[in-house]
């Protein structure tokens, strides 16, 4: 099956690429990593590269072209292997929907990347703060053993043992070789200095790999606490599905020039699953839910939040009263939401009041994955890749285009069987498509 | 060394300084033949006389400005006020003449008076006869304060009291009149502002005051045997305070625990607390500073309730082990 | 009457002359300052009432004490002190009584026996108690005498001082100056008998009234009096009835009194103007010396401002010191 090669987005701010040279003609062999075409973005000259192997199917484009960002620019595949004449369909729309299994919530979300900060302060004594300072471990790298995550001396103590951990043994022999155990490289795991390690002649060391740390801080760690928390507070409980995506396959084909000329958006899967989640969670209240002090609510409107990857970390914008929306408004608002996110002018209004959630990581090589609930909402649905399988129909075997559907939630507040209802009426709905545009 | 009483070595002391100096004198109500509300002067009218022995009226405002006037001018009166609840009638002539002539008059004129006065509960005593008031007079510049846990301690530290030429607090814990300790026959002076490290330790510190210094023992080795080494530090004098030990303790154990008997709401906890959080003991801080003190009530009657409003030894363990786990 | 003010000598009396014109100069400048804003704080003065403090200190020795209250510029200079170094303290300055840390209320000149003004209603009686058991503890021959006004008469130290120095003996004489206000409260309504000397009976200790507006009367009964404690006898009560010109501090309207009362005071029952005319009608002073008296006063008054304000302010550095000794 011949792949997309995409204009490549390499900076929150890219809108467009500009094609300025082809490295490669079509029917010419493309090997990973060779060279296919150079761009020009509003910052910088770039190569492109090949992901796949293959022959180079198809350009869509010529020099001094703009391309807009993961527009598709041709295709790699298998010598005579057929590919759209435009650059059209496309199975997913990885741009919009890149989703990942969990979702940020920023508050202070601005126009300005740097003000995107949802920097937790580090809880930690007086005292680990100063052994902290003398020994430089950074304490936001560090996970206390305090109420509340507090770091105390012992734990800034035992990290620095770790930095610098050697055996006994290997201290002894360093201090009769007069060895500075600073200049030796250990081969243990973490870098643990054995005694072999001190005795090997320096130049006979092995050099370190060189590793880049950061620090678990910012955003990273905003989104990592949510996780941990909603990992931790909620019974998680997982049900899987396959739909037969043949009808939704030629759905989206028939509908996408369609919606393309009324919107100027192209419609994704993702935006046809937004579709049916709208309509399937008003008649399941149970699972179209929230839980937050004690209390649970269950909602009347869906209001879906779409995990949207940005540059700087996740975003998740909700898409409101889904149920009252037609597929064109959806594609139309679900893009406006998701540029947005990308370019970080999402404003915290936009994350809020969302009822339910949906991740995909249908543009990977994901059949299915386990996400973890949004709080304080109660399910979450996670979507994994369109592709080809061999399933039963009718008695016999036949290739159809497959898409799984996982449905984590929070077993607190809704019991199994509700929870599978939903998942089934999801799957009738999602199998039967043209019953959304009723 | 023989072992005697708090409350017989506070009688020894005053009648050792009272044979050495004529200037020092006792006044207080029913000191003379009576001997005192806790017998503390009891048998020293006999051998000293109505004149410095001085019985009073009860009109603790009267007799603590005459202490004052009698100091101001040239005598070392020692003012025993019957239960330190009465500081309260008493406290324009500490707190607005004792404490003041000096600084107000620029330096002139001195006041080296004593006043010893019994606190605590633990006697059934209820609400008006059971306070801890020592953070009122703490508060005062100008004055001293004192809080005597042990026999050994109240001789040496009154003998610096009497001494002193300025006027002193001298709280003596009722409950603790009874317990013995051994004292030198000689006089000897503790003197005002040392702390007393009552038992070394490395894991946690805990400042204790009065009748407290005990409970933190007790306490303390329990918590031995459970592998917490523990540090009791007995300030002795709240004003001096001996920050300095306080400080090199915290530093060392990086926990400390606070335990008095006053309510602890405005307690002189929060101002022990206050100086370690201001010094560098701050940097070795591994848990929270704790404070053990009273519940804010009048000191209840019955026994059960008299004893729940203030920490005890269970208490302290279990602040101490709290501490321990950083909570 | 013993008439043993009227025995002493031109020179003794004469002085006396001199110090309620001190009095009276240092009080009228002191209103002066406060109301040009020159000193701050607060202050209360004793114009008018100059006799009570005179003659009361009249008959005690330099080594008696006084304890006094928060009008007690008059027993201050009355004592000794040196108008100067009191203008000194009012200014703050570094070479006042109390170094410029105690002001108006706290004028105290040790030295010299006065053991402080108080700024508390009261709060110095039990002091002059104590003074006075040291006295007869330390068998000094001391007296104290320990002055208060009418409103102090109602506060509980009061009435266990009296009680203590009674039944004590001690040497203490007790002067209630009664100059008809607490504050702004007439005596008649506050004390519901007419002489507050009347008091002492509770506790055994003579009560005595007397003009306090008569240098002459005053020094009689004080005398006596200070006989009486020094021999061992035990504490008088003298109640002196004077009036204060002025207001109870600087800001008072006096609306509880009339102008008409305050000019029969002043017109008719003027202590120096009364002094002065017995001085004169018994030839022991010329007009024209009263006069150079009088001059000499105000001149001492005006040197003293001028000390004051040449004074150095307290340097910072002594703003912690004497807390303790």
């Amino acid at each position: 099956m011949a792949k997309e090669i995409f204009m490549p987005k390499l900076s929150s701010t890219m809108e467009t690429g500009t094609l300025l040279q082809w490295f490669k003609e079509e029917g010419d062999q493309v090997d990973v990593g060779d060279p296919v075409f150079e761009i020009m973005t509003d910052k910088i000259n770039i190569e492109v590269e090949a992901y796949e192997e293959g022959i180079l199917l198809k350009r869509y484009y010529g020099v001094d072209e703009e391309v807009p960002v993961n527009g598709i620019v041709g295709y790699i595949g298998k010598e005579g292997e057929e590919v759209p004449d435009q650059p059209g369909e496309t199975p997913e729309d990885p741009a919009v929907e890149k989703a990942e299994e969990k979702e940020a919530v920023i508050e202070n979300t601005s126009s300005s990347e740097t003000e995107v900060s949802s920097d937790k302060k580090v809880r930690a004594t007086p005292a680990a703060r100063k052994k902290a300072g003398e020994t430089g471990v950074p304490l936001h790298t560090l996970q206390g053993s305090g109420p509340n995550g507090r770091i105390h001396k012992k734990d800034v103590e035992v990290s620095g043992q770790q930095q610098e951990r050697v055996t006994p043994l290997a201290e002894k022999v360093a201090a009769d070789k007069g060895v500075d155990l600073a200049g030796v490289q250990g081969s243990g795991p973490n870098g643990k200095i054995y005694r072999r390690d001190v005795e090997l002649p320096a130049e006979e060391q092995v050099p370190a790999a060189e590793t880049i740390s950061t620090a678990y801080e910012g955003t990273r760690r905003f989104i990592g606490d949510r996780m941990q928390q909603s990992s931790s507070e909620i019974p998680h409980v997982t049900l899987n599905t396959e739909i037969d995506a043949s009808v939704l396959k030629k759905m989206r084909a028939e509908l996408l020039p369609v919606i393309e000329k009324k919107t100027g958006k192209r419609l994704s899967y993702n935006d046809i699953l937004v579709k049916a989640l709208g309509e399937v969670l008003i008649s399941h209240p149970q699972v179209n839910a929230t839980f937050e002090n004690n209390s649970i609510t269950r909602h009347q409107e869906s209001h879906i939040g779409i995990a949207v990857a940005a540059d700087f970390g996740l975003m998740v914008p909700v898409l409101r009263d889904v149920e009252k929306k037609s597929l064109s408004l959806i594609v139309q608002e679900s893009k406006e939401l998701a540029v947005k996110a990308r370019e970080g002018r999402t404003r915290p209004d936009d994350m809020k009041q969302g009822t339910f959630t949906i991740s995909n990581l249908g543009m990977y090589a994901v059949d299915h994955f386990n996400p973890i609930i949004n709080q304080p909402q109660a399910a979450i649905l996670g979507v994994g890749r369109l592709h080809d399988k061999v399933i039963a129909v009718n008695g016999t075997a036949e290739v159809r285009p497959v898409l799984s559907l996982s449905l984590s939630f929070d077993h607190r507040i809704i019991d199994g069987a509700p929870a599978a209802a939903f998942l089934t009426e999801l799957k009738e709905k999602l199998e039967s498509p043209y019953q959304l545009l009723i | 060394m023989r072992e005697i009483t708090y409350a017989e070595a506070v009688r020894e002391g005053l009648s050792q300084r009272m044979r050495e100096d004529s200037d020092v004198f006792v006044l207080g109500e029913d000191i003379g033949v009576y001997g005192g509300a806790f017998g503390v002067t009891r048998g020293m009218i006999e051998e000293f006389g109505p004149e410095r022995i001085r019985n009073t009226p009860i009109s603790e405002a009267a007799i603590t400005g005459a202490a004052v006037g009698a100091a101001l001018t040239g005598m070392k009166p020692v003012l025993e006020l019957q239960f330190s609840d009465f500081i309260t009638i008493a406290m324009d002539q500490l707190v607005n003449q004792a404490a003041k002539v000096r600084y107000m008059y620029g330096g002139k004129g001195h006041v080296p008076m004593v006043v010893r006065t019994p606190s605590g509960s633990g006697t059934g005593a209820a609400a008006q006869h059971s306070q801890s008031l020592e953070a009122w007079v703490a508060h005062i510049p100008g004055l001293k304060v004192v809080q005597p846990s042990t026999a050994y301690d109240a001789k040496g530290l009154l003998k610096a009291a009497m001494e002193d030429p300025n006027p002193v607090i001298f709280y003596e814990h009722k409950v603790l009149y009874k317990s013995k300790s051994d004292v030198p026959e000689e006089e000897y002076t503790i003197p005002l502002g040392k702390a007393d490290v009552k038992k070394e330790g490395t894991d946690v510190t805990i400042i204790a005051t009065a009748i407290m210094v005990h409970k933190a023992l007790e306490a303390a080795e329990e918590l031995e045997k459970r592998g917490i080494s523990v540090e009791v530090v007995d300030p002795r004098t709240l004003v001096p305070l001996d920050e300095e030990t306080i400080i090199a303790s915290v530093s060392k154990t990086g926990r400390v625990i606070i335990v008095h008997e006053a309510v602890k709401r405005g307690g002189f906890g929060g101002e022990i607390a206050g100086v370690i959080a201001e010094s560098e003991a701050f940097d070795y801080l591994d848990a929270p500073i704790r404070r053990l003190g009273a519940l804010p009530i009048p000191v209840p009657y019955n026994p059960v309730l008299e004893k729940a409003m203030i920490p005890q030894v269970e208490d302290i363990i279990k602040a101490v082990e709290e501490t321990m786990r950083g909570a | 009457m013993t008439d043993w003010a009227g025995r002493q000598s031109d020179e003794v009396v004469k002085d006396w002359l001199r110090q309620m014109h001190l009095i009276r100069f240092f009080d009228e400048k002191v209103d002066e300052f406060f109301a040009k804003g020159m000193i701050h704080g607060t202050t209360h003065l004793c114009v008018g009432q100059e006799a009570s403090a005179v003659g009361a200190c009249a008959p005690l020795k330099d080594d008696d004490m006084i304890t006094s209250t928060h009008r007690g510029h008059g027993h201050c200079i009355a004592k000794g002190a040196e108008p100067d170094r009191m203008m000194a303290e009012l200014f703050g300055r570094v070479t006042g009584y109390c170094k410029g840390k105690g002001g108006s209320m706290h004028i105290a000149d040790v030295d010299k026996g006065n053991l402080g003004a108080n700024g508390i209603v009261g709060g110095g009686i039990p002091l002059a108690v104590g003074a006075a058991l040291t006295s007869q503890m330390k068998k000094q021959g001391k007296v104290a005498v320990c002055f208060f006004g009418d409103g102090a008469t109602n506060e509980g130290s009061f009435h266990e001082s009296l009680n203590l120095a009674s039944i004590w003996k001690l040497p203490v004489v007790f002067v209630c100056e009664n100059n008809q206000y607490g504050m702004s409260g007439p005596v008649k309504d506050m004390v519901n008998i007419e002489d507050i000397a009347d008091r002492g009976a509770s506790y055994g200790i003579p009560g005595r009234v007397v003009d306090g507006n008569n240098l002459l009367e005053m020094a009689d009964v004080m005398e006596e009096a200070v006989m009486q404690a020094r021999s061992g006898s035990g504490p008088v009560l003298i109640e002196a009835k004077t009036y204060r010109w002025k207001g109870h501090s600087k800001s008072d309207a006096k609306k509880y009194r009339t102008r008409e009362e305050e000019k029969d005071w002043r017109t008719n029952k003027d202590p120096i103007k009364r002094f002065e005319e017995w001085l004169l009608e018994e030839g022991r002073i010329t007009k024209e010396e009263a006069e150079t008296i009088r001059q000499s006063a105000l001149d001492e008054i005006n040197r003293a401002v001028e000390f004051a304000e040449n004074s150095e302010e307290p340097s910072m550095d002594t703003i912690l010191e004497d807390v303790y000794a």
